[in-house]
């Protein structure tokens, strides 16, 4: 008797669970918790004198990523995400609410029109950057050409470059969350406000913008880590002179050749990443609407 | 009237400010559209030399740029596939059926979504290295696989929060096997939830380069095809074929807007 | 949601590109196929074509920017990724000291005897077991003088205050750490710690000379006049000097940084007899050719450059002149500690 009912049990709840849950457990175990387990691992561990890993327990990564030059680099890729999240935020804000309170029929077609560059590989666009700025680029032909710039300007490989192509990979991250949020808004709510006498800019303030903070909160969220990592757009706008935490990465799964070093780097930055999740929970920040 | 003449500045405002935001975002693809006519032979590039469509005919003899182009399909169509099946499994699993560990899985199905797509990547590159895989076609499509499934289950999640368990029990209570009722019931529920997690994950992969960048092996994908090429100057062909692929593109939703359109309202 | 219509989107995009993309599947040359691993714009196109219809065998091609990227590779990478690799002098060595690389087999190079004697037998390998010479160069100065008024005739030069943010550099620590030693009147291999603290001193003060880190295209910046001086391998020069005649080449009073790329095939290689024939081709004087007339580095190839006649051979920018190797140096491979330092050096300045 008892038998029979395990095995109803089973029938009935483990093996459906086993089947539903089972692949996915696999790959999320397999393929993503155990490659960041080996890198927290790998992190601590020694190079031979041909730069293979060696599992001799080291905390030299670790030390010579205190350097004062190594903290540096975190400072300026922080300031470099910190100052795009905030031109995101500045640009993004008023220009999802422009379209998103649109009434017209205009409106699907200005939100098409946000996403269509999209659609092209972002580091082909991030390069028709840099030939719009270079110094024989389009923009400096353009200044010539009206009689501004006597001599080319020199836009590109620049801290400010980086940000520009930053704001532009990641700009569509704060805008859709952003659109999404400002569309939901009651109008009727606003007409309360300001029927009720309250100024533009208390109505702003005190309902517009507590109710769409959600949109500001993920939208930030989407551009501040991604752009710790996003080594290419330094490498073809900052020329190598406003290197990202990525590029440091990168560098040395690459040429640098030093794994362990490169491991405690990934360290760090999930570190960074995991304060910044814990805030944007703290915040009221929904996890699942980061994904959908 | 005063009042009026405010608010028509301030509309005037925005839309100069709107139309400065969208030249801002079509900048650099005017720049990929105008330079796939650009007459120049030699390397970088980036002056002008005239207008033609020769890149439009060479583009068809750059057989690593098409294979690339291909490698990248197969990759998209196979990781969406799997990625969809596993992520629409997973998401009623986890909905339905309590056991330990559930909280864990969840946990680290988050970790794609939030956590730099460069630590992804050497955090697969390593281990792949290490059990002595050979990277190409194959860890990609794990590597794809992978980074798609949450965004899968996300959405298939989101639509399982208003399901109503009664109809599959009324299902079962009129004769039908659990099977029949998955393909019959559940999954007809569900579908505007996996459909919008496929496109999603779809989308995520073709134009994935970072995670790629790392695990690819021998097997380009059109994403680091462009990446090799951004090292020495980005030719006029590959303009070509970007501009050909947003051109498609647009023309694909012109065409069915109509109907893309009164799915999302409701 | 946001991603959502995104993906709606692309999935149009993509059905356009299916038809475009699936007529194309790669399929392997009637012969087999070799996966050839090179440095970035150093093979030609043409040569590589030329040998896939002679040989019937399919050639992928992957490209790196620095030694050090081909090392990680083929660490990382599992036996058997790469059939041919393009190694400098100092990888060689490292590479012969682990056993990476498959002897040569000589007898199939029929065409080894194109090759000047005075660049076989070098010391990184001895005898040419593992490897054959391909093409070499410096890294040598480029000077815009239509931009620059100050005369530079040295390493040390760069380091002028006036060429503030005018420089474009290789993207390789070796490289540019070299160039600072040389300027300095020391070895490229410096391991002592005390002189490496006051190089680094040097070094850095050239930080705020470089506008751009580039290995892979640094003519680009000049032609475009994004950069006025460079110091760049010497064929980028040349390339730059045809495309702007006001751009002139500076062979550096110091002594150069002086490399030689040698073919070779890394251990566990798929295809090794398509891998001896490829090579093999890259000998010959045709191939020789399109390759210098590509990517004009010094040419070690006397067949080829026979071929090329004076105007090639009379440019110093292209045919590198004898004394400015004999004068140069080669980067050796050095320990790990020290290269941690050198690497800690590369840090600070790029940061």
């Amino acid at each position: 008797m008892k038998h029979e009912k395990t095995k109803h049990e089973f029938r009935a709840n483990t093996l459906p669970a086993l089947v539903t849950v089972g692949p996915v457990t696999i790959i999320m175990v397999l393929l993503i918790a155990v490659p960041l387990i080996y890198v927290a691992v790998m992190s601590f561990c020694s190079i031979d004198e041909f730069y293979n890993v060696t599992f001799d327990f080291t905390l030299e990564n670790y030390v010579r990523l205190a350097n004062v030059d190594y903290l540096k680099i975190y400072a300026q890729s922080i300031v470099i995400a910190l100052v795009t999240t905030v031109i995101c935020i500045l640009v993004g804000y008023p220009f999802s609410y422009i379209i998103a309170r649109t009434k017209s029929k205009k409106k699907k077609i200005l939100y098409m029109l946000v996403i269509i560059p999209f659609w092209t590989n972002s580091l082909i666009r991030i390069y028709g950057w840099r030939t719009f700025l270079g110094s024989s680029g389009w923009l400096n032909s353009l200044l010539a050409g009206i009689g501004i710039a006597k001599e080319p300007i020199e836009f590109l490989y620049k801290q400010g470059t980086t940000i520009l192509g930053m704001v532009y990979c990641l700009i569509p991250f704060m805008i859709l969350p952003l659109y999404t949020a400002i569309e939901k808004l009651d109008s009727s709510l606003l007409e309360a406000s300001s029927d009720l006498g309250a100024r533009p800019v208390s109505t702003f303030l005190e309902v517009i913008l507590p109710l769409t903070s959600s949109g500001i909160f993920s939208g930030s969220l989407m551009v501040f880590i991604p752009c710790l990592g996003y080594f290419f757009v330094s490498d073809i706008l900052g020329g190598g002179n406003s290197d990202v935490i990525g590029n440091l990465i990168e560098r040395q799964f690459q040429s640098g050749n030093n794994w362990p070093l490169g491991a405690a780097l990934s360290i760090i930055l999930i570190v960074v990443t995991l304060i910044l999740v814990k805030i944007y929970q703290k915040l009221g920040g929904d996890m699942d609407s980061l994904g959908v | 009237m005063k009042r009026e003449k405010k608010a028509k500045r301030i509309k005037r405002l925005s839309i100069v400010f709107c139309t400065l935001v969208y030249v801002f975002l079509f900048l650099p693809i005017s720049v990929i559209v105008v330079n796939s006519f650009n007459a120049t032979t030699t390397k970088p590039y980036m002056s002008w030399k005239g207008f033609t469509f020769d890149w439009y005919i060479k583009l068809w003899d750059n057989t690593s740029l098409l294979e690339a182009l291909g490698n990248t399909m197969i990759i998209a169509i196979v990781s969406t596939v799997l990625a969809t099946i596993i992520g629409t499994l997973g998401a009623i699993g986890m909905y339905r059926y309590k056991f330990k560990g559930k909280g864990l899985i969840d946990g680290l199905l988050y970790i794609p979504v939030v956590i730099p797509e460069i630590v992804l990547g050497i955090s697969l590159l390593t281990i792949f290295a290490k059990v002595n895989i050979p990277r190409g076609m194959l860890t990609l499509i794990l590597a794809h696989v992978t980074f798609c499934i949450p965004f899968v289950i996300f959405n298939v999640r989101a639509r399982l929060a208003g399901y109503d368990n009664s109809i599959e029990e009324a299902s079962m209570d009129l004769g039908a096997n659990r099977i029949v009722t998955f393909f019959e019931v559940t999954l007809p529920v569900l579908a505007p939830g996996i459909l919008g997690g496929a496109l999603l994950a779809f989308t995520l992969s073709i134009d994935d380069v970072i995670i790629s960048y790392f695990v690819y092996g021998q097997t380009k994908t059109y994403p680091l095809k462009v990446m090799e090429s951004v090292k020495s100057g980005v030719s006029p062909d590959v303009n070509a074929l970007s501009t050909l692929i947003l051109v498609g593109t647009i023309l694909f939703v012109v065409l069915t807007q109509g109907d893309l359109f009164k799915k999302k309202s409701s | 949601m946001k991603k959502k219509i995104l993906s709606l989107i692309m999935v149009g995009a993509m059905a356009c590109s299916m038809f475009v993309g699936c007529g194309s599947s790669g399929s392997a040359g009637k012969n087999g196929e070799i996966n050839v691993f090179v440095w970035t714009e150093y093979v030609s196109e043409s040569a590589i074509k030329a040998f896939e219809e002679e040989s019937g065998i399919k050639v992928n091609v992957s490209t790196y920017s620095s030694n050090e990227d081909l090392l990680a590779k083929l660490k990382s990478e599992s036996e058997g990724t790469y059939d041919v690799i393009l190694p400098s002098d100092y990888a060689v060595e490292y590479l012969v000291a682990q056993d990476k690389l498959e002897a040569l087999d000589k007898d199939k190079l029929t065409n080894l005897s194109n090759i000047d004697e005075a660049y076989l037998n070098e010391s990184y390998d001895p005898g040419n077991v593992y490897t054959v010479p391909y093409e070499g160069g410096v890294a040598c100065i480029a000077v815009n003088t239509a931009k620059v008024d100050k005369e530079i005739t040295s390493y040390a030069d760069l380091f002028d205050p006036s060429l503030e943010g005018q420089l474009v550099v290789l993207d390789d620590y070796r490289a540019v750490i070299g160039m600072t030693e040389r300027s300095m009147g020391l070895s490229m291999n410096e391991t002592d710690s005390d002189t490496l603290a006051s190089v680094e001193e040097k070094l850095l003060t050239l930080k705020n000379n470089v506008k751009l880190y580039d290995s892979d295209s640094p003519k680009s910046a000049l032609i475009s006049g994004d950069c006025s001086v460079g110091m760049i391998w010497s064929a980028e020069v040349a390339l730059a000097m045809d495309e702007n005649p006001d751009i002139e080449i500076v062979y550096p009073t110091e002594g150069a940084y002086v490399f030689l790329d040698n073919w070779a095939i890394p251990k566990g290689a798929k295809n090794y007899d398509g891998a001896m024939e490829f090579i093999n081709y890259m000998l010959s004087a045709e191939a020789a050719q399109m390759n210098i007339s590509d990517f004009p580095y010094l040419c070690p190839n006397t067949a080829a450059l026979e071929m090329m006649g004076d105007e090639y051979v009379n440019n110093e920018a292209k045919n590198v002149p004898s004394d400015v190797i004999s004068s140069g140096e080669f980067v050796s491979y050095l320990d790990t500690d020290t290269l941690a330092i050198y690497d800690e050096m590369w840090t600070k300045l790029k940061k």
